[in-house]
């Protein structure tokens, strides 16, 4: 008799929280919404061909500031590095999409399951960005677009300014998703919180 | 603390990187003696001055930073990316 093996079932590091609101004194000031799970790559251009790359997927080379494109935004991580992250329905067909517009001049790695992204917002998702982080987040400084890869709480972050208001994402890697997660509501819990769960 | 200015991602804080040492060894040729390998793996300078040495922006962009400290005042004179060639001063640090 042939045994069957398990079936396994995808989760995300974060699935298994309950969503909460705490308020604070003042009511809730942060918003902490774990995000769906989104296609990713990380996309490195051959040696010299970073221009090349980067005009073929109409990419921002330079350091510090995401493209937004048609199904996907694009962070610039180092010299000729990127991570795609993508926004389309199908996120099955987002690497192979990715690595034929760039065949001989780059080469991509799936990496799907390695971040999950975390969205803080609020009245003061800033005072609580400026708690962990050592980037001068300050609107006049920064504005919508913003990206760099940094740390926070030991943990290595990328952090992306989806708006002004101001909305970040915060990507990190799935297996300092917990612990990350822990110092998050533990550092807001002054503020007032309101965690949800749109991941899987 | 040191600031570090990363040719990729701009100044950021000390913590964002881990020191990897000297950047002024050069490896010998695949024919050199046993002895000259010794000195290229185990013996450093231990220089009162200007050093240009190694940093990893671990981090953050995860390159290889090249940087001119000093080892008294720890002021940073110049940093660049590993393949750049570093002026180093023949004086003191400024202050």
């Amino acid at each position: 008799m042939v045994e069957r093996a398990p079936d396994f079932v995808a989760v995300t590091p974060l699935g298994d929280f309950e969503p909460f609101t705490r308020g604070a004194g003042d009511g809730v000031g942060v918003n902490l919404s774990v995000q769906p799970a989104r296609a990713m790559v990380q996309l490195f251009a051959r040696n010299g061909k970073a221009d090349d790359v980067a005009k073929n997927l109409k990419l921002e080379a330079r350091p510090g500031q995401a493209t937004i494109c048609k199904n996907f935004v694009t962070f610039p991580l180092s010299s000729g590095q990127w991570l795609l992250v993508s926004n389309a329905d199908d996120p099955e067909k987002f690497a192979p999409a990715i690595e034929k517009k760039i065949s001989g001049i780059g080469y991509i790695s799936e990496q799907s399951d390695a971040r999950i992204c975390i969205r803080v917002s609020g009245l003061k998702a800033r005072d609580l960005m400026s708690r962990g982080c050592r980037l001068d987040l300050h609107e006049s400084v920064i504005s919508k677009g913003f990206c760099a890869q940094t740390q926070m709480a030991q943990v290595g972050v990328l952090i992306h300014q989806v708006d002004d208001a101001p909305i970040y994402d915060l990507y990190v890697y799935a297996g300092f998703a917990k612990p990350f997660w822990q110092w998050l509501i533990d550092i807001s819990s002054q503020f007032g919180i309101s965690a949800e769960n749109k991941g899987e | 603390m040191h600031q570090i200015d990363c040719p990729w991602c701009g100044v950021r804080d000390e913590t964002e990187f881990q020191y990897q040492g000297d950047a002024t060894v050069i490896r010998p040729a695949p024919d050199a003696s046993e002895e000259t390998f010794f000195k290229y793996v185990y013996v450093r300078d231990n220089p009162k001055g200007w050093h240009t040495e190694w940093w990893h922006h671990l981090g953050g962009c995860r390159q290889w930073v090249k940087v001119v400290r000093h080892t008294v005042s720890h002021e940073i004179h110049a940093t660049g990316r590993a393949q750049d060639k570093l002026p180093v001063p023949d004086e003191g640090p400024k202050s």
